[in-house]
């Protein structure tokens, strides 16, 4: 095999490690950055909502007390403010059903939240529940505790899955930063390989040729550099070797 | 020294892994796991390393002897580094220390894992795991060189390098047939072990996974509970008899095949071996049932798959042995010590040194006798020389010595007295499970990661028979 095919050969190994081990790690920080993309959108933005459904479950409650109490303004007006911003989260956290068993839990959230709505709507126009803290205790407060249980048993299934995605994310993070550590020491490895090849099959021929000329007289053995490859060196080798029997016949003829 | 010869040979050692490695990222890819990336990506790497040096080496001069030294135990510490890169890619319970512990127990067949759930690993890498095994059962050289047409010259070198003198006197023929041998009996056992347990119900994945393990004496499972897992005593009963035949010289077991005069039939260190292992299966099957363990089938069930697991040195366990009474535990020392036969793909001190420590011991008991008279040492019609009788009595030294060295180690580093002493001489003998905190159910996790160092230089030493190593680190002064 030529020198130059050698050497070109050699630079293509290195470049295409090096291309392998740059595409692996740029896919797997792509992975990373679509990991913490559905990080944010599979469970933050449920966890959020649900937080604001357990929000919302507490105005509504304060509201109801209020209603209990006879503040009928203030609290008709809690509740209906806290009734929208349950309704809007609960909104948010049935569009974003992404883990499994997710959409059993806004199912129950539902469908307790229209039993608990159920309880505050109708008396709202009487007064037969006021100050009536037995029907609260024994009814309302009941549904209202099954409502938040549902929406904490959401929110406990979205923290969970996000710890195990955030683990998950720094295995998969060190996953990126690997190829990148190996294919540097690979390069570096492969570097002194590829110098000392060279230094071999370069250097030291030409420092045997150049040895074998300075030491070479007319009229001596024959011409020898001690080169053992089957390359442009040999050829080189292979031509001087000529030249001198050439010169020598054309010197023994004059 | 020829470097580049060196590296020509060290690049079919990548070539191999390559070829393991590429086979682990497409186990992976046909199970759909992340775990094919890292693999085939440590393949690359491997490809272009093997390559590399085939490009500029054309050098079909023969190896001496010295660098058939140099090749054989780089060769085994290069085919080491490369088999924790997938482990490191992958992360997990590996870290750099961790990744080469179970790459040098894996290659070295030793079995010893630092992983406290095996089954959370994909199955590519868990492939890969087990191809660690079979490339180093039958040793990393010997499989290039079964691969490499020719170079008969440097074969010869290389094969007396990799083998012992003593597994040598075993086998009559030349370097080439050796290897043929060698590997030929190691993939046709294997072979019949995958259709054994395949029969037995096992599925594929676990099957070859485990005939790997067998074969090579390794002891890797895909299971945390090793063999207990599939609770099947078909699966135990064709395990132990291909951890027997594993354990024997395969230069006999293809003489016993091929009809020849040297077979496993003729040998009396065979007779011994297997009369020795009996013995230990009847006496711990005795103790666990009067101990009122188990029954009388159940004490023999799992004493005889324990005392053929650690004397084969595979490794593979059925049951816990750190809750067994103290004369069994002793008794599976003693064939920890032990090991299997020379010319088998187990590693240690080997039964036949045993064998021939006996023989001089009575020698010399006759010498005693009659100080004028000249005796041979013989071993069945064969007589060992005095050279190759004192290279073994070295060797037991040697072997003890850096056995108590290296419980000494741990001891230092707060490791229990009973877990560093059977740490030390599991991973030396290659075996794989000890005792304390390293049972057969246990892991080497919580050894500090120095003695975790210690112990694969232990592994090696005892993968490589000592003097390899030795005499390589001295090198330098007989050059």
């Amino acid at each position: 095999m030529k020198i130059r095919l050698k050497i070109l050969l050699g630079f293509l190994l290195l470049a295409s490690l090096l291309m392998a081990a740059g595409a692996y790690s740029i896919y797997e920080f792509v992975k990373v950055s679509r990991s913490v993309n559905s990080l944010i959108d599979d469970n933050y933005k449920t966890i959020e909502a649900s937080r604001t459904m357990l929000e919302a479950l507490e105005r509504e409650d304060s509201g109801i007390l209020l209603l209990i109490l006879g503040e009928w303004g203030v609290g008709h007006k809690i509740i209906s403010s806290a009734d929208s911003s349950f309704l809007g989260a609960k909104h948010i956290a049935e569009n974003n059903l992404t883990e499994e068993g997710e959409d059993l839990l806004v199912a129950h959230i539902g469908h307790y939240y229209t039993i608990y709505k159920n309880k505050w709507q109708h008396p709202n126009g009487s007064s037969l529940r006021q100050g009536n803290i037995v029907w609260y205790l024994s009814d309302v407060h009941q549904n209202f505790l099954a409502v938040k249980k549902a929406v904490n048993d959401l929110m406990e299934l979205n923290q969970t899955s996000m710890h195990t995605e955030a683990k998950g994310l720094s295995d998969r993070s060190k996953r990126a930063i690997m190829p990148g550590i190996v294919a540097i020491i690979a390069a570096l490895i492969f570097s002194f390989i590829l110098n000392f090849f060279i230094s071999s099959y370069l250097i030291r021929p030409i420092r045997g040729l150049s040895k074998a000329l300075k030491s070479y007289f007319p009229g001596s053995r024959d011409f020898d550099a001690g080169i053992k490859t089957k390359d442009e060196f040999k050829q080189l080798e292979t031509r001087i070797q000529e030249m001198i029997s050439r010169m020598e016949s054309k010197a023994n003829k004059g | 020294m020829r470097t580049d010869l060196i590296l020509k040979y060290l690049g079919y050692v990548f070539l191999l892994n390559a070829v393991f490695l590429l086979i682990s990222a497409g186990v992976s890819l046909y199970n759909t796991e992340e775990s094919a990336l890292p693999l085939l990506f440590c393949g690359i790497i491997c490809l272009v390393f093997g390559v590399f040096p085939m490009i500029f080496v054309d050098s079909r001069e023969a190896a001496t002897h010295i660098e058939g030294l140099v090749i054989v135990v780089s060769g085994w510490l290069l085919t080491c580094i490369i088999g924790m890169l997938p482990y490191l890619m992958w992360g997990g319970e590996f870290t750099v220390i961790n990744a080469w512990f179970e790459s040098v127990s894996g290659f070295t067949t030793t079995g010893s894992s630092i992983l406290t759930d095996v089954e959370k690993l994909p199955a590519g890498i868990l492939f890969w795991r087990s191809s660690t095994h079979w490339i180093g059962g039958v040793g990393v050289i010997i499989f290039v060189l079964f691969v490499l047409p020719r170079g008969r010259k440097t074969r010869h070198t290389l094969v007396h390098t990799e083998i012992s003198d003593l597994a040598m006197t075993d086998f009559q023929y030349r370097a080439k047939k050796v290897i043929r041998i060698l590997v030929g009996v190691y993939a046709g056992l294997t072979i019949l072990e995958i259709v054994s347990l395949k029969l037995c119900g096992m599925s594929m994945f676990d099957a070859v996974n485990h005939s790997f393990a067998t074969i090579a004496t390794g002891g890797f499972s895909t299971k945390n509970l090793s063999i207990a897992h599939f609770n099947s005593l078909s699966v135990e009963v064709v395990i132990i008899i291909f951890m027997v035949v594993s354990g024997l010289h395969f230069g006999l077991i293809f003489g016993t095949i091929a009809g020849k005069r040297e077979n496993l039939f003729r040998s009396p260190v065979v007779r011994a071996f297997l009369l020795v292992m009996i013995i230990g299966i009847v006496l711990a099957s005795l103790k666990l049932y009067y101990n009122g363990d188990y029954g009388i089938a159940d004490s023999f069930r799992y004493a005889s798959f324990q005392v053929v697991s650690v004397a084969t040195t595979t490794g593979f366990a059925t049951v816990d042995t750190a809750a067994w009474p103290a004369f069994v535990q002793l008794l599976l020392i003693y064939f920890t010590i032990q090991c299997a036969m020379v010319g088998s793909t187990s590693g240690g001190l080997k039964f036949d040194r045993i064998f021939i420590f006996f023989k001089s011991a009575a020698k010399q008991l006759r010498m005693v006798r009659h100080p004028n008279a000249v005796f041979a040492l013989k071993v069945g019609h064969k007589s060992i020389s005095e050279s190759l009788e004192r290279q073994t009595m070295i060797f037991i030294v040697l072997y003890i010595v850096i056995l108590f060295s290296t419980t000494i180690i741990l001891s230092f580093m707060d490791v229990d007295v009973t877990t560093a002493f059977s740490a030390s001489i599991t991973t030396i003998g290659n075996v794989g499970p000890g005792f304390g905190e390293v049972s057969s159910m246990g892991n080497f996790s919580s050894i500090p990661d120095l003695g975790k160092l210690f112990l694969t230089l232990n592994m090696l030493l005892g993968r490589l028979e000592i003097f390899n190593i030795i005499a390589l680190i001295f090198m330098r002064r007989d050059v």
